[in-house]
């Protein structure tokens, strides 16, 4: 008796709302025949464009969302012993630090693309007659040259040293080896020397710094882009980090934000609400739907005409009907319960907003938890709710006995699946509540981002959404686990 | 008190007539087979006495009670699906009591019923476990168990054996049979194995195209079928049918029918009725097992070659050509035969079955 | 014995009046009647919720094609379309970015039609016919990453696509759409193509087609229906989606983004118009779509 077939479709011709069209598992997937590696090689490649894509813009978006939330890129400034990038990290100041700037060098850049932005200076390399008549050549600072020759496009080619000022104004002008302060002289031009300029080196200016109120740190170099200099020249601030640190910074900030509070609180109220009635009136719809009516596919149509409509359009639905001169006000004037527009949508009338936003959502999600309900109970073979007929179980006994317990896997992934969508609730909270009055989680999101264009404090938000999903979508997995432990026993 | 009357009873689908005026009664503490082909009515029957489908028209009784349009738990009725329709979810003892916590029974007496039933089913120890993992013949047991521990009048059961493999829906049959004699419910059974109906019954009803042909005790429906359509239907081989040319003696002579060069004298009772058939011709009708094969030459008998011989052990079943109709005849194993032999085949009078052409209906006198 | 609940107990043996008598017809009709109860209470039931569905829509439309005094007035007029007139509707359209915005819409969501299409096809298949190592875990893996939310996965996208100087395009946006259907599409489509038996492939093979033979005469044709559902299921998801394309977009604005975005400071009748274009494709498309619905949604609970 091992292979007793249950025939549980047994003589049911009209069994499934679906008719012809294909179900589920129909055909069992077989194991490739062919042998050799080849064959065997075929299913990876083909979902190899899936796994890549999905990888691409699934795995590593949200690993590098991840990584906003909670990673600082510039949280700190490193203090090295030499105005260059290969000094050795002597001290790490946090972003605000008070500096007393000790001095200041410049550094070649390297990348020039972004020198624009930058606190730098120019080097000149120059070559001209020295004073015993030799041709000599070496760099030095942009400003003991005064420029006389331009090319087309502006580039300085030629000009004159500059006098010098002030103490050992006639000195002459050192030629350097390389366009560094500390390198070694290489020749000394007169003062008024014409020279051709062969080269030009655009070096940052580093600054020798030091904690402000903390002596007892070591000083140290750091590139000016960091550094925010004081007008007084000789203090200043950590402006920004050089390097990037894991921190808690950006997810209290989203837990002190002043809309924090009311987003979850509003989020969770609207799910509470929600999804009881939603599950209620999905059923009742999915009972509907399995009483196989005649115009069933009209009414089928109808049902799941919400399923396919955006959340904008549903709250511009409802906005329609609540707002001052809308569908609701024209009816309960019409039926005299009302002497003129009522205002549903204001600040002052917050319940009203809610109840709005729960209409509007039990409107437009009830569809998806239908059509999981309803594949659930087709799935139940007819005779086994005959039988129950049979032995003396009335309609709704049936339901209790029968039907919900047997739909206890569909309603555990429609739970999960309304929940993460719940916890996504957006564009009907900013169509009906404006998208200040009555916020949500969702909204504080795209708020963060569009409005205060803290991608950091935004992504927090959307981690800490993507966290609530995860730990519902767990929780109802162990729920309804438990209830069929307990319907074992 | 539960004798089940079914007057007039129609039920359509659509265009189609699936049961058309079906008349029966089944007699209390009766074990009756409802036995047809696929699509002939026989389950829509079943289900309009269990008010799973209602009949369009006509009345049904259970105990003198009018039950037509009632829903089947006012019914007093039990039943055994084809499917088994064991409730997954519920261990074996939830399915064996559901009927009963249903019917509003208290605890101490559901749990003493469901013990017993589970007791005549032998599935005691299977109560705590759930379905899922059961093979089809435990099912087949809880579903069984379930329907008695009703203890209902009245027993349906929808071709219960069907999802069965052979053994052990011939075990089960036996046992089924004499499970059923005990519990005294008036049962209407309903299958497509005509091997079924024989063994089980003690009255069978045959069905066809939604028309109920024949009600009868099994011998009657194997030996005097009520027509063409329950002749070849009952029984395996199937009957067999040959066309047979009236000739009435213009005199008021007895009337015989010539098949091929064979001569055949119908019984003298028949001869009135022979006589009204319109047209001149007659079908014979003789089952396999009630021809005699000789191997020589004989009068009256039909000189046949045999194409085909299937050895089945207990007997050959030999295949071959009477007066242009292919014909099967068992014969017993010791009788020597091969295919391509050349056979003498003789009707006994009395096994002979006349069949009206244009009605299809069977002649007796 | 265990109910005896008799609507018209006779003794037993006592004769019941014949079938055609006023009293059992009456009676047998009675019971029908009460038969049909539960019947006529599922058609009410269903009138009610199709109607709850159904006017918050026709009034939105009658507001789409009305004039814009009408669309202002209080109270409403409840008699639809009247005065039917075309100016909200031109109003909406001639309104700055519009027109703009709707061709963004559609090639955003042709574009993640044809890109999840294509990849998906590929992946379902494998799914459904080969069992290979890591099959469920694939299966698993699309599963878990549709019930993601959209939300989190936007504001690392848009900063990823402002690195890349993909900020602010219908592709990049059509790159997101795509990762958000693509795992519906790669099981709806496993599910159609696990719905075509693998014997009539290999029957095809038998009689001497190649497998890419076989696929293109035998499955192809059977799959084309269910595989264009999913496609219009696809269009129908990115022409809605608006989070995502809020915040991956500024200045090409795809519809939805665009009605968002200017919902504090725009009218009425341009909500309404807008309200309008949003829910038409999906209006028509769920007339198609509505079959496979429970092949999208009925496999999850498996």
């Amino acid at each position: 008796m091992a292979n007793n077939n249950e025939g549980d479709s047994g003589e049911d011709p009209n069994r499934g709302m679906t008719g012809g069209t294909p179900t589920a598992g129909d055909a069992e997937p077989i194991q490739a025949h062919k042998p050799g590696w080849r064959s065997r090689m075929v299913p990876y490649f083909l979902i190899a464009p899936a796994l890549i894509y999905l990888a691409m813009f699934f795995a590593y978006p949200m690993f590098q969302g991840l990584m906003l939330a909670i990673f600082d890129d510039d949280a700190a400034l490193v203090l090295v012993d030499e105005p260059s990038l290969d000094g050795d990290e002597i001290e790490r100041l946090t972003q605000g630090t008070r500096l007393n700037i000790l001095g200041r060098q410049g550094n070649l850049l390297t990348d020039q693309s972004d020198a624009t932005d930058l606190l730098t200076e120019q080097w000149f390399l120059v070559s001209g007659e020295a004073a015993d008549g030799s041709e000599v050549s070496g760099w030095t600072f942009e400003a003991r040259v005064r420029v006389r020759d331009e090319a087309a496009d502006g580039t300085p080619v030629g000009g004159t040293i500059r006098p010098r000022l002030g103490a050992g104004a006639d000195e002459a002008t050192p030629l350097l080896a390389e366009p560094n302060e500390t390198s070694d002289t290489v020749a000394e031009l007169e003062q008024r020397a014409p020279v051709s300029i062969d080269d030009i080196a655009i070096l940052e200016v580093w600054f020798q710094v030091q904690a402000a109120e903390d002596p007892s740190t070591a000083s140290g170099w750091a590139p000016s882009r960091f550094v925010e200099v004081f007008d007084d020249e000789e203090s200043g601030r950590v402006d920004e980090g050089s390097v990037g640190e894991f921190t808690t910074g950006f997810i209290s900030k989203m837990f002190n934000d002043s809309f924090f509070s009311d987003a979850w609180q509003t989020t969770l109220l609207l799910m509470v609400l929600i999804l009881p009635l939603q599950f209620v009136l999905a059923m009742l719809m999915a009972l509907v739907i399995d009483a196989r009516l005649k115009l069933g596919s009209g009414f089928l149509y109808v049902f799941t005409l919400p399923m396919g409509m955006s959340d904008l359009a549903v709250g511009i639905l409802f906005f329609s009907i609540f707002t001052g001169n809308g569908l609701l006000n024209s009816i309960l004037e019409a039926f005299g319960i009302l002497d003129g527009p009522k205002t549903f949508l204001s600040a002052d009338t917050i319940p009203w907003i809610i109840f709005a936003i729960v209409l509007a959502e039990l409107w437009r999600a009830t569809s998806i938890v239908m059509v999981i309900i309803v594949s659930g109970l087709q799935a139940i073979p007819r005779e086994t709710l005959e039988a129950a007929e049979l032995f003396g179980a009335g309609y709704w006994q049936r339901v209790r006995h029968i039907m919900l317990p047997l739909l206890l896997p569909s309603i555990q992934v429609a739970l999960i699946l309304r929940t993460i969508l719940a916890f996504q609730v957006f564009a009907v909270v900013i169509a009906l509540g404006g998208g200040d009055i009555v916020t949500v989680l969702a909204n504080e999101t795209f708020r963060q981002y569009f409005e205060f264009r803290n991608n950091n404090v935004a992504s927090a938000y959307a981690l800490f959404i993507l966290l609530l999903s995860m730990a519902s979508a767990f929780f109802y997995l162990r729920a309804v686990r438990a209830q069929t432990e307990v319907a074992k026993t | 008190m539960s004798e089940i009357r079914i007057e007039s009873v129609n039920k359509s689908f659509g265009d189609k007539l699936a049961v058309n005026d079906a008349n029966l009664t089944i007699h209390e503490q009766e074990f009756l087979v409802l036995v047809g082909p696929s699509g002939c009515g026989k389950t829509t029957l079943l289900r309009a006495i269990a008010g799973l489908g209602m009949a369009d028209s006509g009345r049904i009784t259970i105990g003198g009670r009018d039950v037509t349009y009632l829903p089947p738990r006012q019914r007093n009725i039990s039943m055994v699906f084809q499917s088994y329709a064991i409730f997954p979810h519920m261990t074996v003892r939830d399915n064996i009591g559901f009927g009963l916590k249903m019917n509003g029974v208290d605890t101490t007496e559901i749990s003493r019923r469901v013990n017993d039933a589970a007791e005549l089913l032998h599935i005691e120890e299977l109560l705590d476990r759930r379905p899922a993992a059961m093979s089809g013949g435990q099912r087949q047991r809880v579903a069984v168990a379930r329907a008695l521990a009703m203890q209902a009048e009245v027993l349906l059961m929808d071709e219960p054996l069907s999802n069965l493999d052979a053994l052990l829906r011939l075990e089960m049959r036996a046992e089924l049979k004499k499970l059923l004699a005990e519990v005294n419910a008036t049962t209407v059974y309903v299958t497509h194995d005509q091997i079924e109906a024989l063994s089980m019954g003690d009255r069978v009803a045959v069905m066809k195209d939604g028309v109920i042909q024949q009600v009868a005790d099994p011998t009657t429906v194997y030996d005097r079928p009520a027509n063409k359509f329950v002749g070849s239907f009952i029984g395996n081989p199937p009957m067999n049918f040959v066309d047979g040319a009236l000739e009435r003696s213009p005199g008021g002579g007895p009337v015989t029918v010539k098949v091929g060069e064979v001569s055949l004298s119908p019984d003298p009772s028949l001869d009135s009725a022979l006589r009204t058939i319109d047209g001149d011709r007659v079908i014979v009708g003789i089952r396999a097992e009630n021809m005699e094969a000789l191997p020589d030459a004989n009068d009256g008998a039909f000189a046949v070659d045999v194409s085909v011989v299937e050895p089945l052990g207990s007997q050959n079943l030999l295949t071959m050509d009477v007066a242009g109709h292919r014909m099967k005849i068992s014969t017993h194993p010791s009788f020597p035969v091969e295919a391509g032999q050349r056979l003498w085949i003789r009707f006994p009078g009395d096994k002979i079955r006349w069949v009206d052409p244009n009605t299809e209906a069977m002649m007796y006198g | 014995m265990t109910k005896t609940n008799g609507m018209s107990a006779s003794a037993a043996g006592q004769e019941l009046p014949p079938l055609d008598s006023p009293e059992v017809v009456a009676l047998h009709s009675k019971m029908k009647r009460r038969n049909r109860r539960g019947r006529v209470f599922t058609y009410v039931s269903a009138v009610v919720i199709a109607l709850w569905i159904l006017v918050p829509i026709f009034f939105v439309f009658s507001m789409a094609f009305t004039t814009e005094d009408t669309v202002r007035s209080y109270p409403k007029n409840f008699l639809p379309f009247v005065p039917f007139s075309t100016e909200t509707m031109s109003f909406f359209l001639s309104s700055e970015g519009v027109l703009r915005g709707l061709a963004n819409s559609v090639i955003v969501a042709v574009i993640t039609l044809v890109l999840s299409t294509v990849i998906a096809v590929p992946a379902g298949y494998a799914v459904a016919r080969y069992l290979f190592p890591g099959r469920d875990l694939f299966r698993l893996a699309v599963l878990a990453v549709r019930a993601f939310p959209i939300v989190v996965l936007s504001i690392p996208l848009a900063v990823l696509f402002l690195r890349a100087g993909l900020f602010d395009s219908v592709f990049s946006l059509a790159l997101m759409h795509t990762a958000l259907a693509l795992p519906t599409t790669i099981l709806v489509v496993s599910s159609v193509f696990a719905s075509v038996p693998y014997e009539l492939e290999e029957a095809g093979q038998v009689f001497g087609a190649t497998p890419l033979q076989s696929f293109r005469y035998i499955v192809a044709p059977m799959v084309l229906p269910g595989i264009a559902a999913s496609g219009l299921f696809t269009f129908v998801l990115s022409w809605n989606e608006v989070f995502a394309a809020s915040v991956l977009t500024l200045e090409n604005r795809t519809l939805p983004a665009l009605v968002l975005t200017s919902l504090s400071n725009s009218s009425d009748a341009f909500q309404f118009a807008g309200g309008f274009f949003l829910m038409v494709p999906s209006i028509i498309f769920m007339f198609f779509i509505r079959k496979y619905l429970f092949n999208m949604w009925g496999q999850v609970s498996k």
